[in-house]
C-alpha cells in the first residue's frame, strides 16, 4: 500500500517535470498559472491547520512581486536572485507584523491581515519614484525571454518546494503543534507548546512564499502594480481550491487548486467572469455538503470501509 | 521543603475578585486537596499557578524560582503538569497523539521517543487501545487521557482539576489506586474535588477556599469539623 503510494507521486512528478514536452504553449501557461495557485493554496492551508485564517496572502504575494520587479529594475540584481528577495522581504515584513498581529485569533486575526494588503497596495501606490505609483513598474523583457518551458520550470519549482515544506510541516513535530492549537489553545499551551512562537514562525514562512509566488508572477507577467500584483484573487481563489480538495492536508489544496484552476479556465474561455459565479456556487456546495473538501471525504470513506 | 507557595495572589476579573490574598503552601511529595463550594475559586486557583492567567497580585514560587511572569508553556516545561475541569481532547489526534504532544513540548522529546513514552504512560494507566479517536471514549477512558496527558510532560506537581466527577463508585476507587501511584513516583499531587470520600481517603492536607480566600487548611478530620467551613457549604445557621 505505502509503496503503491510513492509510485504515484512519483510518477506524478515525472509527469510535471516533463510537460513541456508534449502539450503547447498554451496548456504550458495555464499549468504555470495553475501551479502559481496551487502553491498559494498551500500557504494558506499550512497557517489554517494551526486555526488561523488569513487573508493576507495578496498582500505579500504583492510584497514579492514589487520586491523582485524593483531590485531588478533598479539594483541591476539577477532575475532569479530577485525572486528570492522577493520571498526574503516578504517573510521579513510577515515577521515583524505577526509579532504584533498574532496576538489576535481567528476573526481578528482575518480582518486585520485582509487589511494589512490593502495597506501594502496604498503605500504602493504612493511612493512613485520606487515602485511606479499607480502605473507601477513594466519590466524590459520577461524571464528566460519569455522562454515557456523554462518559465514553466521555475513555477514548478516553487511549487514543488511549497509540497516539500507543507509535507515536512505534516510530518514532523509541527503538525503536533498546530493541530494542537488548532483545536485548544489553552490545552496546547499547558503542554508546553509557545504558541505565539509557531504561529510566528508559520505566519512568516507561509508569507515568504507568498512573496516567492508573487517574485515569479511579476518576472513572467513582466510587471509590479498595485492593482495586479494586489489583487484579492490571489485570496479567494486559493481558499476555494483549499476547501474544495480539503484543508488540513497536503494532498487537498494540491487536488482542489487542479481541478478549479482547469474548471475555471475552461470557464473563462466560455463566459467571460462567468467563473467566479461558478467559484461562489462550488465554495457554498463544499462547505454545505464536503466541509473536508474531496480527499477529507474520500479519506472518511476510505476508513469507514476498512 | 515547599514545592509551590503563593504570596498574596490575587485575581480579579474586571470587578469580581476571583482570588483575594491567597497563601497557600504546597509541600514536596504531598498530597493535597483544594475543596470549596462552586465559584469558589478552586479553578481560578489552578489556571493562575498553572499561567493560563497572571496574578492581579502576589507572586508565585515554584522549585524556589519566582514563576509569576512566566508563560503556561514554560510553567509546563519546569514542571506543572495539570488536567482540566471539562475534558479538553484534542479531537483531531488519536488518544496516543494526544498524549505524546505532552511529551513532544513539554518534555522536548523526538517523535519515536514521545511515542514510547506516550505508550509507556497509557500502560501505566491502564489505557487500552491507545491509537483511538478521542471522540468515543467513556468518562473513565477520558480522565485517564487526561492524566497521561499531564503526566507525558513530566510534571514534579500535579493538578487534577475534579478527575473524579461523572465517575461510578468502582471507577472512582480505581482513580484513587492511581493517583496514589503516581504520587508514589514522586510526583506532589493537589486534587481539586467536590467528591469528600475521595478527599478525605486520599489527601494529606486539605485547603478550603470560599469566595476567592483560603478559609481553613489542615487534615480532612479537622477542616470538616470547622464551623466556618460548615457553614460555607450549608449556609449560616438562623
Amino acid at each position: 500500500m505505502r509503496n503503491w503510494r510513492y509510485l504515484v507521486y512519483a510518477l506524478a512528478v515525472i509527469v510535471f517535470m516533463t510537460l513541456p514536452f508534449y502539450t503547447g504553449v498554451y496548456l504550458l501557461n495555464v499549468a504555470g498559472y495553475i501551479l502559481i495557485f496551487m502553491t498559494l493554496t498551500l500557504t494558506w492551508d499550512m497557517l489554517l491547520r494551526s486555526g488561523q485564517i488569513s487573508f493576507g496572502i495578496y498582500g505579500f504575494f504583492g510584497v514579492g512581486a514589487y520586491t523582485a520587479v524593483i531590485t531588478f529594475l533598479d539594483a541591476g540584481v539577477y532575475p532569479l536572485f530577485s525572486i528570492f528577495l522577493g520571498g526574503i522581504s516578504a517573510g521579513l515584513i510577515a515577521l515583524v507584523i505577526g509579532l504584533v498581529v498574532l496576538q489576535l485569533r481567528q476573526l481578528y486575526f482575518a480582518i486585520v491581515t485582509l487589511a494589512l494588503g490593502g495597506i501594502f497596495m496604498v503605500v504602493a501606490r504612493n511612493i512613485p519614484e520606487l515602485t511606479g505609483g499607480p502605473e507601477g513598474r513594466v519590466l524590459p523583457s520577461t524571464i528566460f525571454d519569455g522562454d515557456p518551458t523554462k518559465t514553466y520550470w521555475l513555477i514548478l519549482a516553487v511549487a514543488f518546494l511549497t509540497v516539500i515544506i507543507s509535507n515536512l510541516f505534516q510530518k514532523s513535530r509541527v503538525h503536533f503543534a498546530v493541530t494542537s492549537i488548532r483545536d485548544d489553545e489553552i490545552v496546547a499551551r499547558s503542554s508546553g507548546i509557545n504558541v505565539f512562537k509557531y504561529l510566528v514562525f508559520l505566519f512568516s514562512v507561509t508569507s515568504a512564499i507568498q512573496g516567492l509566488a508573487g517574485g515569479v508572477y511579476g518576472h513572467i507577467y513582466g510587471f509590479a502594480s498595485p492593482e495586479g500584483s494586489f489583487d484579492l484573487n490571489f485570496v479567494l481563489l486559493p481558499m476555494a481550491m483549499a476547501l474544495l480538495g480539503g484543508i488540513y492536508t497536503t494532498l487537498g489544496p494540491v487536488i482542489g487548486a487542479m481541478l478549479l484552476g482547469s474548471i475555471s479556465e475552461f470557464l473563462k474561455l466560455l463566459m467571460p467572469y462567468g467563473h467566479l459565479l461558478v467559484y461562489g456556487i462550488i465554495i457554498i456546495v463544499v462547505i454545505l455538503f464536503f466541509p473536508r473538501g474531496i480527499v477529507g471525504t474520500l479519506a472518511k470513506r476510505f476508513q469507514k470501509k476498512r | 521543603m515547599a514545592i509551590l507557595k503563593t504570596e498574596d495572589v490575587t485575581r480579579y476579573f474586571g470587578g469580581l475578585i476571583a482570588l483575594k490574598n491567597v497563601n497557600i503552601e504546597i509541600m514536596e511529595n504531598e498530597i493535597v486537596g483544594i475543596i470549596g463550594p462552586n465559584g469558589a475559586g478552586k479553578t481560578t486557583l489552578t489556571n493562575v499557578i498553572a499561567g493560563v492567567y497572571l496574578p492581579t497580585n502576589g507572586r508565585i514560587i515554584f522549585s524556589g524560582q519566582d514563576i509569576t511572569e512566566l508563560p503556561a508553556h514554560r510553567r509546563c516545561r519546569l514542571g506543572i503538569g495539570r488536567t482540566f475541569q471539562l475534558a479538553r481532547p484534542l479531537g483531531d489526534m488519536n488518544l496516543l497523539e494526544n498524549v505524546m504532544v505532552g511529551a513532544l513540548f513539554g518534555q522536548g522529546l523526538g517523535q519515536r521517543k514521545a511515542r514510547e513514552r506516550a505508550r509507556e504512560i497509557c500502560e501505566f494507566l491502564g489505557i487500552e487501545e491507545v491509537e483511538r479517536d478521542v471522540t468515543r471514549l467513556t468518562a473513565l477512558e477520558i480522565k485517564k487521557m487526561e492524566i497521561s496527558h499531564a503526566l507525558a510532560t513530566q510534571p514534579t506537581m500535579l493538578f487534577l482539576d475534579e478527575v473524579m466527577a461523572g465517575l461510578n463508585a468502582d471507577e472512582t476507587m480505581e482513580m484513587i489506586e492511581l493517583v496514589r501511584k503516581i504520587n508514589a513516583r514522586g510526583i506532589t499531587v493537589v486534587v481539586i474535588e467536590h467528591v469528600m470520600r475521595v478527599i478525605r481517603e486520599l489527601t494529606h492536607r486539605v485547603v478550603v477556599l470560599d469566595w476567592g480566600e483560603v478559609i481553613a487548611e489542615g487534615p480532612y478530620e479537622e477542616v470538616s469539623t470547622n464551623s466556618q467551613v460548615i457553614s460555607a457549604y450549608l449556609g449560616e445557621e438562623e
